[in-house]
């Protein structure tokens, strides 16, 4: 997936996205971060195609995005949103089973042996019946999440994935997506937390005001001025025994 | 579905057999059993007149409307996420009522008039309805289609005053050329509302985790509303506007049957035919020879049910439309 001079400008605000040009390095886990506002959720909207490009383009496996139907747009590309996502009860067995709509007819329903193997994956078998909303919030993430990959996508994009998760899940979580990037997914996130970004992440997009200030590996932005600058506080990398360097913000 | 669903459903088609059998009995004659079951086959007597001219095109007509009035209600909540949506509550219903009486006085020669006027106006206040914002907050929807309904509650007054048609939304004195519009209008829209129930469900996501998985929202919601509302006014064009079945049956059903629209929506066609015949019977025989229509009978019952559900249930937490 890359982006070809995207650009996007929010009615009435100066928030946006200016004419960004980059690739996301396919089947590897790229992890988009920035300050608040620089546009990071904007971004992954536009990757989804929920929001229009002005200008500019998105392209996937050289087709651009918006020439895709939008059924074939959910077969190559799956969002996990952090935002709610139902006005009524559904069990775990039907939030997964809509992953498989972009396969079937509207009025058709989606046979039980295309749900079943997404429910073990999640390990939510012995909870399939159960409703979506009497479970653990790590729980539902695994059902979304689950529910995402049931559309088979070539692209899978994350906001903020880990933000209702313990760190024991966060761990998790983050093992699930390098393993399945293993397996030939391209994984598009965004972070919040840069430590986290750096240690998981194979490819880093750096944002600030809604412009690319940098991409690569983490050892290629693990510098301390850039970083500082983009987020406008002093930063310093240590090197904690164990788990390597480490970005630390310093007090003003 | 619910553990003790197939016990609901067969206690509501137990229900409406003994009822229907009640009705056909009851009325300003009682007639017994055997009176019944003699007059069936002596065409010539007064029962059978009683029997197959009154009561039966009576009783289909309520069944039919009540099924009706609560698959249109249950659909509203679904498309607007909101559980006392209902087009009787929303307005829709009586703009039907007060385009149907605007034909009546402006159009006489137009056939099928009632119907094509009531889908008139259902068509208008739904528009009203959609095109604001009233789609973003659960409760602006009620307060505007309260205010829709209201106001063509006083057009209507506005133009009765000079004439002499007006609605009483009644099932008395229907005949059997009403009867079988009703039906030949109710069971089409209610045969494609079971075969729709699986968009109900996928309108619990929302509009964005639906675009998600490449689901054409918009086509969803349009051709629920649309079915709703063709239900609705289909009832008003005949008999008028009966509140509140629209919003007591289903959620009544999602207590007892679950929250799955594919058993909400046949559950809540059978229990709102019970319901719509069970108050018309009741209407009609407490008070013999006089009767009360069916539609006070629903606004004494159904009011006070959609307080209960509002004071004391879970009511419309968390729900907005988009």
């Amino acid at each position: 997936m890359e982006c070809q001079h995207v650009s996007y400008q929010y009615p009435r605000q100066t928030r946006g996205l200016s004419d960004l040009t980059g690739v996301f390095p396919p089947e590897q886990v790229t992890t988009i971060i920035g300050p608040n506002g620089a546009g990071k959720s904007t971004l992954l909207q536009l990757l989804a195609r929920r929001l229009p490009a002005q200008a500019g383009q998105v392209v996937l496996n050289e087709q651009p995005l918006n020439q895709l139907s939008t059924r074939q747009l959910a077969q190559q590309v799956a969002m996990v949103t952090q935002h709610h996502q139902l006005y009524d009860e559904l069990t775990v067995r039907e939030v997964v089973a809509t992953g498989r709509l972009p396969y079937h007819g509207l009025l058709q329903a989606v046979p039980a042996n295309e749900v079943t193997p997404y429910l073990d994956m999640a390990g939510l078998t012995s909870l399939a019946d159960e409703l979506i909303q009497d479970l653990s919030g790590g729980q539902q993430q695994r059902a979304w999440l689950a529910a995402a990959l049931a559309q088979e996508p070539v692209v899978l994009l994350l906001d903020e994935p880990t933000t209702y998760l313990d760190v024991h899940y966060q761990q998790q979580l983050m093992t699930q997506l390098r393993q399945l990037a293993a397996k030939g997914l391209t994984v598009i996130q965004v972070l919040h937390d840069i430590n986290q970004a750096f240690r998981v992440s194979d490819w880093l997009w750096l944002l600030q005001d809604g412009q690319l200030v940098a991409s690569g590996t983490p050892d290629d932005l693990r510098d301390a001025k850039l970083l500082g600058r983009t987020f406008a506080t002093p930063i310093e990398i240590v090197t904690v025994p164990h788990l390597g360097p480490y970005i630390v913000q310093l007090p003003d | 579905m619910t553990k003790h669903a197939g016990w609901w459903y067969g206690g509501v088609l137990a229900l409406l057999v003994l009822t229907s059998l009640i009705a056909l009995m009851a009325g300003t004659e009682w007639l017994g059993l055997s009176q019944v079951t003699w007059a069936v086959s002596h065409p010539a007597s007064r029962a059978f007149v009683t029997i197959f001219s009154l009561r039966l095109p009576r009783i289909l007509s309520s069944l039919i409307c009540g099924g009706s009035l609560a698959v249109a209600g249950a659909l509203f909540q679904a498309v607007f996420r909101n559980p006392i949506a209902d087009p009787s509550i929303l307005g829709i219903s009586s703009a039907a009522d007060f385009f149907k009486l605007g034909g009546a006085l402006l159009l006489p020669w137009l056939p099928g008039r009632n119907w094509l006027m009531a889908l008139v106006g259902g068509l208008i206040a739904l528009t009203i309805l959609t095109s604001g914002r009233a789609l973003t907050d659960p409760y602006r929807l009620i307060i505007v289609g309260v205010a829709l309904d209201a106001t063509f509650v006083g057009l209507q007054q506005l133009l009765s005053s000079g004439a002499a048609a007006v609605s009483h939304s009644t099932f008395n004195g229907l005949t059997w050329s009403d009867t079988a519009t009703l039906l030949g209008l109710g069971v089409v829209g209610l045969v494609a509302a079971l075969i729709l129930a699986p968009w109900a469900n996928y309108l619990k996501l929302t509009d964005s985790a639906l675009k998600n998985v490449g689901v054409p929202v918009n086509v969803l919601r349009w051709t629920l509303l649309l079915l709703g509302m063709y239900l609705a006014v289909s009832v008003t064009a005949v008999v008028g506007t009966i509140p509140f079945v629209g919003i007591v049956i289903p959620n009544v059903a999602r207590r007892l049957v679950g929250h799955d629209y594919q058993t909400v929506l046949p559950f809540s066609m059978l229990a709102g035919a019970w319901l719509m015949l069970a108050a018309d019977t009741l209407g009609r025989t407490v008070i013999v020879p006089s009767e009360i229509s069916a539609a006070t009978m629903m606004a004494v019952i159904g009011g006070p049910f959609v307080i209960i559900l509002l004071q004391r249930g879970r009511g419309f937490h968390g729900m907005s439309t988009r």
